[in-house]
């Protein structure tokens, strides 16, 4: 007991309490000082239901804007490192520096990252303007600024994926190849119906880690475009951020029961996650 | 024979291109933060600096500037260093705990824990400030440090590893009359060294690259870590390109350095947290 | 490799050891706030930030009986603060600076005390001593809230050589109008050289808003953004731009003006220092553009920097005396502030030449100008802000819909109302 009480303790006040609690005050009018008062599924109804109201557009805006991004990035942080995976798997010169230098933004903070980027697409500094001229004004103006936030978050975030399929693919037994070769498969037909099978696991897994990770887009959103044009880009993390701990009197009520619509999204991403981690135990 | 030449050669191209794209941006931000601020309020970009000077770093790091880089710099590193040591004590004794110890449910509840994991953190982020206010831990380190050992995550990847450690060297150990604090200290640890690397390395960066709730706990601007500082210097209101670039470099140097340094590990790290026997 | 390692991992902890001794002892004295403290926080975390800390530690060097203690918070943050932080009765500062548009809000909360009977016995602190439009902010209901520590406005600077180029006349009476600006932005066009680059859209909406006769609210509590004046405000810009006399979307204003590309750029009077790093630019300050010519109708959007006294049951007569003293001294040792770009509110500064010879001193030194600083001091500014800010930009470069863009607007802010308990 003595060994795993500081952890579960930790756990306990960190982690799950919070999660109830967290449950509980979405049922509440709170405002992170008073006592809250239970108002049942008004903030529910208010967010879901209630066209009038204010924090009905902020939920599905920023809802909405989460799931354009999800689907926006995710596929590009799938790919990108699989080919890359896939071009240093034919071990070309400096293979080493390479592998090294597409992992490498994977560990700068989101802050720093995003004010460089934010240089690379400014109109008047940036390289990006200067290098194409009549160049779009690129985070204040759409679809631009939705590229501009993938492209970001691909250059920032592919190396883990990149790293895991490296190590898939290397897994991938030699003897298939040639089975196939002698039977006169072309370099497509080996990577459908060898390469991808065999590498099934740790793609389904990156997958799930990735979804889960990109509905947590807060940074760049916030950092990069700021939220715009006229709230484009604004996620849903950015309005419960804004909702709980912005200026003003704090709406902690509204903003518990946003996250946790928000969390019930990322919830049914993460079962899958479980089961896969149950398979490997 | 041709055809794998051909391959390599495609291949080597494609990331060579890849490789500049990647290397750009960093690059032109090393380049701009030479820059004399004048010069690029006069000229707009410019790939190298007309005049060369360190007077960015200079006065971001002696705080000629409103923004205390140089503070926000030594509080990342302490709560970061800080809350490394913590996990790594807290995280391996849960792993010896789930593994090695044998109590009624310890399974049960270890299946728990990993259940939990599904819990997204976002639901947690209003009540958890709460609970810290109520410690009084606003604006102090102990509101970065402490809550992230929490995590179940860390101790799943121990404990994987230790189920792979034979027991019987504890058994061994335990005949000699040695009681479970010295095995855990004599036997265990030494032998879980490479997955505890591992669990350092990655908490190190991600409590230095943490965001969002930094900024959600830290408001004094004396007391903020450098990743939610540095959003705080580009809202304020005067654009110094120069300096925010400078900022940003000094802030991604120390996860630099420790990646030069431990390269294989981070390598192996990802692998690892993949499930893959790398 | 493991070598290395661990030579790695030593010199951490040795660094950080070193590092927490410095931290330990930095935080020993600063995080216990001490008996004879005066805990004082402000919003000052952008260049005036260092002025501030300059003057608190010039206050601090006369060794008065109750020292201040400077705190700088994120402007957001703190306003999020102090509702918390009073309403729980822990770690409640002694004195704050707060905007003067936030001060309704506050006393309609209860959680400002007045200061008449503190202020007693510094009969200096009183109207004719102060800039009249920061100091009639404090006073609601025969009661004093607050103390003015500056009066900052958003004006207009310009490139003398420029203006004496494409506007030779325009500058004569110190009043640019809106046609003026345009006529010059044509005849500049074929050079390259732009004439009114758009630059925070708040405060010049909100000028030209109330030039035009509008009003943000119509008795006090009601919002009223959804105007025809309103609309007519962001259809004058978003004209300016279909003329191609501003710069272009995303373009920053500042670089072009310091470029010496723009004729005019308007901005805050606190930019100032940041206009003077660029070299051979010859420039000067003026009032914000006006529709008309006329002195008596021109509007200088401006905002003020209060200090307060927050609801604070621990805070004893003694301290509070302590913090009117700092007030006082404040009063009479503003240089600094006027040295970061700002209007000094206390009148004392008005007679050092050293102030006078200051660009942004021309709007406090004649009544007609003082006239034209006009707060909006609604209780509702902060969400109208917010509001701005978000459709500002978009509106004047035609992203966004005029009509649809207030009356959305007119929306959240009622809802937002609605919500405030």
């Amino acid at each position: 007991m003595i060994f795993i009480g500081p952890h579960l303790l930790l756990f306990a006040l960190f982690f799950l309490i919070p999660i109830f609690f967290g449950v509980y005050i979405s049922f509440t009018n709170w405002d992170l000082v008073n006592t809250p008062e239970f108002v049942g599924l008004d903030n529910y109804k208010d967010i879901l239901l209630n066209k009038e109201s204010t924090f009905y557009t902020q939920l599905h805006t920023g809802l909405g804007n989460t799931f354009k991004f999800v689907a926006f990035t995710v596929p590009a942080c799938i790919v990108i490192p699989l080919l890359l995976a896939a071009a240093l798997h034919v071990k070309p010169k400096g293979m080493k520096i390479f592998q090294a230098i597409f992992y490498l933004p994977v560990l700068f903070s989101i802050s720093a990252v995003m004010i460089i980027w934010s240089m690379m697409f400014n109109v008047s500094f940036g390289p990006i303007n200067h290098y194409f001229t009549s160049s779009p004004n690129w985070l204040g103006t759409q679809p631009y600024a939705w590229i501009a936030l993938v492209v970001v978050t691909v250059w920032w975030g592919i190396g883990g994926n990149m790293i895991i399929y490296q190590a898939a693919l290397n897994g991938v037994s030699k003897e298939y190849y040639e089975a196939a070769s002698l039977d006169g498969a072309g370099r497509l037909q080996k990577f459908f119906h060898i390469t991808l099978p065999s590498i099934k696991n740790q793609l389904l897994f990156t997958i799930v880690i990735t979804t889960i990770a990109q509905f947590n887009i807060y940074g760049q959103a916030l950092m990069l475009t700021k939220g715009g044009p006229s709230s484009s880009t604004t996620v849903l993390l950015m309005y419960i951020q804004q909702n709980a701990f912005g200026s003003g009197q704090s709406i902690a009520g509204i903003a518990s029961a946003m996250a946790v619509i928000l969390g019930l999204c990322i919830m049914a991403v993460s079962v899958i996650q479980f089961f896969l981690l149950r398979e490997r135990k | 024979m041709k055809k794998v030449n051909i391959s390599t050669l495609i291949s080597f191209i494609f990331l060579l291109c890849m490789t500049l794209i990647w290397i750009f941006p960093l690059a032109w931000s090393l380049f701009t933060s030479f820059k004399d601020e004048i010069d690029i309020q006069t000229f707009g970009f410019t790939m190298l600096p007309i005049h060369w000077v360190i007077a960015n770093y200079q006065d971001v790091l002696f705080n000629n500037t409103s923004a205390p880089v140089a503070k926000w710099f030594m509080n990342s590193m302490i709560i970061s260093v800080t809350q490394t040591i913590l996990v790594l004590v807290v995280v391996s004794m849960a792993a010896y705990g789930y593994t090695r110890l044998r109590f009624k449910g310890r399974d049960w509840l270890f299946s728990f824990l990993l259940a939990t994991m599904m819990f997204p953190a976002v639901v947690n982020l209003i009540p958890l400030y709460k609970i810290v206010d109520t410690l009084g831990w606003v604006n102090s380190y102990w509101a970065a440090i402490v809550p992230g050992a929490a995590a179940v995550f860390n101790v799943f990847l121990v404990r994987q590893f230790m189920i792979g450690i034979p027991i019987e060297l504890d058994e061994s150990a335990r005949i000699d009359g040695a009681n479970d604090f010295q095995i855990y200290t004599k036997v265990t640890l030494p032998l879980i060294k490479p997955v505890l690397t591992v669990v350092a390395l990655f908490t190190f960066t991600s409590s230095w690259n943490d965001f969002l709730w930094p900024s959600i706990v830290f408001n004094d601007i004396d007391k903020m870590p450098i990743t939610p500082g540095l959003q705080l210097l580009q809202g304020m209101y005067v654009t110094d390109i120069g300096h925010a670039m400078a900022a940003a470099i000094i802030a991604i140097v120390p996860t630099f350095i420790l990646y030069l340094f431990t390269q294989r590990y981070f390598l192996q790290s990802m692998s690892l947290s993949s499930g893959v026997k790398g | 490799m493991h070598k290395k390692i661990k030579v790695m991992i030593s010199c951490m902890i040795i660094v950080i050891f070193i590092l927490s001794l410095g931290a330990c002892s930095q935080s020993s004295s600063s995080d216990k706030v001490g008996k004879n403290e005066i805990v004082f926080w402000n919003p000052f975390v952008g260049p005036d930030g260092k002025n501030m800390q300059m003057m608190v530690d010039a206050y601090n060097k006369t060794n008065p009986k109750f020292k201040v203690r400077n705190i700088s918070l994120k402007e957001a943050d703190m306003y999020a603060k102090i509702p918390t932080v009073v309403n729980s009765g822990r770690n409640i500062p002694d004195l704050n600076i707060v905007h003067a548009e936030r001060i309704k809000q506050f006393v309609d909360k209860d959680m400002l005390i007045p200061m008449d009977d503190s202020l007693a016995k510094y009969p200096e602190i009183k109207a004719e001593n102060y800039v009249k439009a920061g100091w009639d902010i404090g006073s609601l209901d025969n009661k004093r809230y607050s103390v003015p520590l500056d009066v900052h406005s958003f004006v207009m600077y310009y490139n003398k050589d420029l203006a004496a180029k494409y506007a030779p006349h325009a500058l004569d009476d110190n009043i640019v109008t809106f046609d003026e600006i345009k006529e010059a932005g044509l005849k500049a066009k074929k050079d390259g050289i732009i004439a009114a680059p758009v630059t925070w859209m708040k405060p010049a909406f909100l000028s030209v808003y109330s030039q035009m006769g509008g009003s943000i609210t119509s008795d006090g509590t009601k919002p009223t953004l959804n105007t025809e004046q309103a609309v007519d405000t962001l259809k004058l810009y978003n004209g300016f731009v279909k003329s191609g006399i501003t710069n272009k979307d995303g373009q920053d204003a500042g670089q072009v003006f310091k470029s010496g590309k723009a004729i005019f750029y308007p901005e805050g009077i606190w930019m100032q220092n940041d206009i003077k790093k660029a070299k051979n630019l010859n420039w000067g300050m003026t009032n914000f553009p006006q529709l008309s010519d006329d002195k008596n109708k021109m509007v200088n959007w401006s905002s003020s920097h209060q200090f307060v006294l927050l609801k604070n049951p621990e805070r004893n007569k003694k301290k509070t005396e302590g913090v009117i003293k700092f007030i006082n001294w404040v009063r009479d040792n503003s240089l600094p502030w006027a040295e970061a770009g700002q209007n000094p509110a206390a009148l004392a500064t008005l007679d050092n030449p050293k102030y006078q010879q200051m660009p942004q001193s021309f709007l406090i030194k004649d009544t007609t100008e003082q006239k034209s600083l006009k707060i909006f001091d609604y209780k509702y500014n902060g969400y109208i802000s917010e509001q701005l800010d978000k459709i500002g930009n978009d509106t004047v470069f035609g992203k966004l819909d005029i009509k649809k863009a207030l009356m959305d607007s007119q929306k959240t802010v009622e809802d937002k109302i609605a919500q405030d308990k």
